[in-house]
């Protein structure tokens, strides 16, 4: 029996755990003392490995190499050989008849990790030849990265995990930790046993709005409200730090002409909360002795996520709470990798290390590396991957390489993405599952999972973790990495990496702030934060702690802006929002989570649509009951959970969910900076099933089909020699 | 006295690791990957409300209306806890109607019997499941090892009059100033 040390491959609390292996196989896991969860495990990462056995509880692992040669036909297995030559080929015309930028590849937030990303935007950048580069980041945190890197400089957590429980006052805006990082809601628990004084701003009576001083109850969709009428408070009361305010930031003259329209008493009928509760709010979040804001996606999945990222950031630098133990700003990034994505360039604008793709000398500096002429490098920004669908359909897209990622469940509006996945001429999925969006596939790479290969992940506090191989693959699958190398090989560029520590050593090289973040410093408990420049540095738990922002200015960026509503309405057919939340036993696209015995057990398919009392009474909705949800864009059944944390007029589903998938009534208005989409506000309706006999049988038969569908796609696949 | 097991609501955070754990720890196999909808029987339950989320499980009464009502005498005060004798339990129900915290269920499952005539059946068997705390486990209760927010923990007779103790003086400290006449 042997125990390896890892970090959990779900949310990016980057929590460390021990594998215990007996005779190959995992029988369970242990938590382990990571400097983010002190010995401290979820169900998720206690109850969440079991998804390697290949249970099939959900869908199947992939374990052959296979080709759709048209589309609608059976998947054909293939060697590897053939596999590589295929994409190869098919990539090299695509790239030769529509141009380089007619190609999209994606990375992964997920188990690959690091490593995996970093070759991944190499292969697009120096093989493919464009920044046709992105990740789910753009459906989650992206804001949060575009706002701050133009308000503080860094598009990250200022402070570390730990720090939450220290500050003095926490103020969560749009952030629900139970739910999406238990082990991050843990230090929030700690906080207020240590007297922080906590401010919850969510529609919904959250874990966190339970434990809090203050909960403030804002309507769905006027998030830019309450960040006004917080900024008009501190300034109308003369709550600011005026001496931080004077030598570490720019902008403070352009607020006020903004923010006078919002005054406390003035919003109260737009957001729902008194001015008295907005006032106080204020009052304590500035005069706490060191104060953190922390967000999630209830800020960042708006049409203007953006912008409040921005102006949440100016709540921090108004008070001056930045740069010290407990006063920061916490965007806490939701899956495992989301900030290694980032911090690896697999976004359409940054190289590794957040180094500009339209900085010329940056280019010439990759491309000396990568031994290739900068000229024929991309010089503009790339595609992001919300924007492929209508870019297929317009013609512009026509390949689609897909790593360890399932637009076709985690993306919004599932038909308009459904379409522009049609529209490709070439779909190449690499994943460990029979997903939705591998279902659709033309090539079908597939890869080792997490538990199967190690690399280094970076949780949601810029902290570099190793984690570690625990068992072999069973299956005829390869590491992300070194599949990718092989099509680059065959398309004419030779890429061979012996292990993860290879790469890693090549991506430190060429980037400056991962520079001293060595494997060997990293060890099998090393926490390194980056920035982390010099190989005898510690690594930096704290941004910004000379108040010098990485700003071009070197000073904080005050910001405010007017609301714009939500895209869509709602209206006479369609009376409610629907918002979509996480949570806590299941993870992203659920491939993984869903095929975990424990974790199936807790909750399954058709999901939960969450919804107050009085809205079910007036809908005559019972408790448990299956019922219908429709918006403008689809229909889906799901089960009624009545609950009086819910507000009223607003219904919240989860989007893991694949038979009652969510993001089939979601819409893509996009936010214009970062282009992610506004999933938590659209309009919707739900309706009662009359006959609940036959909507629990339409679900069961619904989901098993759904499941044999996917288990025949693997099993049913043969050599061509076989079909023939 | 015995001990019990109690939920602190300011921590819990409804995550329901517990209750896994719980299900795990009472399986012969430990099996995790085991667990299905049909054989997930905790004996710890979160309970979320408007303001409350907080886990419910056995106090472990000193004068257990469930042993008191029992018509089979199965349940019985034993290692400093309220215990199930499972093979005298008929499954009749009596003592889920009696518990005031609704912490006992009877729960059923399948076993194969022999029917005399070289027959296996499989026939359904019921038990009375309520918390044990994990008295054969050498680590102690499995829900109070896993809970990520430290919110379970275990309450002796020490720990009660310690408690007591602390309420007192809050009581007399904070409210001191409004005895003095």
């Amino acid at each position: 029996m042997e125990k390896v040390t890892t970090v959990c491959p779900y949310c990016g609390a980057g929590c460390k755990m021990k594998l215990v292996v007996d005779n190959g196989r995992i029988i369970r896991a242990e938590a382990a003392a990571g400097a983010t969860n002190q010995s401290e495990l979820c169900l998720k990462g206690y109850y969440g490995w079991d998804f390697l056995n290949d249970t099939k509880l959900l869908t199947p692992r992939l374990r052959e190499p296979m080709i759709r040669r048209e589309k609608g036909g059976p998947f054909e297995t293939v060697s590897w050989d053939e596999a590589i030559k295929y994409v190869a080929k098919r990539f090299a015309e695509i790239k030769a008849k529509h141009g380089a930028r007619a190609i999209m590849t994606t990375g992964s937030s997920r188990g690959t990790g690091n490593e995996t990303n970093y070759v991944m935007q190499k292969f697009t950048r120096a093989v493919l030849g464009s920044n046709n580069v992105d990740c789910c980041a753009r459906v989650c945190h992206g804001p949060s990265v575009a706002g701050l890197r133009e308000t503080l400089g860094n598009g990250a957590m200022s402070v570390s995990i730990e720090d939450l429980e220290q500050a003095k006052c926490l103020l969560i805006f749009g952030y629900n930790s139970a739910d999406s990082h238990p082990i991050v809601a843990r230090r929030i628990v700690k906080a207020k046993q240590n007297g922080a004084k906590i401010i919850v701003c969510d529609p919904r009576r959250i874990e966190a709005a339970r434990i809090a001083d203050q909960h403030l109850q804002l309507n769905n969709g006027c998030n830019v409200v309450m960040v006004n009428a917080f900024i008009y408070t501190l300034l109308e009361e003369n709550l600011y730090n005026k001496d931080y305010v004077a030598k570490y930031t720019e902008g403070f003259d352009s607020l006020w002409n903004v923010v006078k329209d919002y005054a406390p008493e003035k919003v109260e009928a737009i957001t729902g909360v008194s001015a008295q509760e907005v006032r106080q709010a204020m009052r304590t979040y500035a005069s706490s002795p060191s104060s953190v804001i922390c967000w999630g996606m209830g800020v960042t999945q708006f049409g203007q996520g953006t912008e409040t990222v921005k102006s949440l950031s100016t709540l921090a630098l108004l008070s001056g709470n930045l740069g010290r133990h407990g006063a920061g700003v916490a965007p806490v990034r939701g899956q495992n990798n989301v900030q290694g994505g980032c911090d690896m360039g697999v976004l359409p604008d940054l190289f590794p290390g957040y180094q500009k793709v339209t900085d010329a000398a940056v280019r010439a500096k990759f491309a000396k590396a990568w031994g290739i002429d900068p000229e024929s490098m991309d010089k503009e920004v790339g595609v992001r991957i919300t924007d492929v669908p209508h870019l297929a359909l317009e013609g512009k897209v026509k390949a689609y390489y897909i790593m360890g990622e399932d637009p076709l469940q985690t993306e919004a509006d599932l038909s308009l993405v459904r379409k522009g996945i049609d529209a490709l001429d070439l779909l190449v999925v690499q994943d460990i599952f029979m997903t939705k969006t591998a279902e659709a596939a033309d090539v079908i790479l597939p890869a080792t999972s997490w538990g199967e290969h190690g690399g280094v992940f970076t949780c949601a506090d810029r902290g570099f973790q190793r984690f570690e191989k625990a068992i072999e693959p069973k299956y005829n699958v390869k590491r992300d990495w070194d599949i990718i190398s092989l099509i680059a090989t065959e398309m004419g560029y030779p890429m061979h990496y012996d292990n993860n520590q290879q790469i890693w050593d090549e991506l430190r090289e060429l980037c400056p702030l991962y520079y001293g973040v060595t494997y060997e410093k990293m060890g099998e408990f090393g926490h390194i934060q980056w920035p982390c420049p010099t190989l005898d540095h510690p690594g930096t738990p704290l941004l910004y702690t000379d108040n010098k922002f990485a700003t071009p200015s070197g000073k904080g960026q005050l910001f405010a802006t007017h609301w714009r509503k939500p895209a869509e309405l709602t209206d006479e057919e369609f009376p409610l929002v629907l918002c979509t939340v996480r949570e806590v036993g299941h993870y992203s696209c659920r491939s993984m989570t869903g095929n975990c015995a424990a974790l199936k057990t807790l909750a399954d398919e058709p999901g939960l649509v969450n919804i107050n009392p009085e809205d079910a009474l007036a809908l005559g909705i019972k408790d448990q009951q299956l019922v219908w949800v429709a918006s403008r864009r689809g229909k889906v059944i799901s089960r009624a959970n009545v609950s009086d944390r819910i507000n009223r007029g607003a219904v919240y589903m989860t989007y893991q969910w694949w038979i009652g998938a969510c993001n089939e009534l979601t819409q893509d208005n996009l936010d214009p900076t970062s282009k992610t989409p506004e999933t938590k506000y659209c309009a919707a309706n739900v309706s009662a099933i009359e006959d609940q006999t036959w909507a629990e049988n339409y679900a069961a038969q619904v989901y098993s089909e759904m499941k044999a569908r996917l288990r025949h796609a693997v099993e049913d696949a043969r050599p061509a020699a076989v079909t023939a | 006295m015995n001990s019990f097991i109690l939920a602190d609501a300011n921590k819990c955070i409804g995550c329901r690791t517990c209750e896994v754990a719980c299900a795990v720890a009472h399986r012969a196999d430990g099996d995790v990957t085991a667990l299905s909808a049909i054989n997930f029987t905790p004996r710890i339950h979160v309970v979320k409300g408007a303001t409350i989320s907080t886990a419910t499980q056995c106090r472990q009464c000193e004068d257990a209306p469930c042993a008191n009502v029992c018509p089979n005498n199965a349940i019985r005060r034993a290692h400093g806890f309220v215990q199930v004798q499972q093979e005298r339990c008929i499954g009749c129900k009596t003592c889920v109607v009696a518990c005031p915290y609704g912490a006992m269920e009877v729960v059923t499952y399948p076993v194969v019997r022999n029917t005399g005539a070289a027959v296996n059946v499989l026939r359904e068997r019921a038990q009375a499941n309520k918390c044990d705390l994990c008295y054969d486990r050498p680590e102690g209760p499995a829900c109070i090892e896993v809970c990520p927010t430290a919110a379970l923990r275990c309450v002796d007779r020490d720990d009660l009059a310690m408690l007591s103790a602390d309420k007192r003086r809050r009581t007399a400290l904070d409210n001191g100033a409004g005895f003095c006449v």
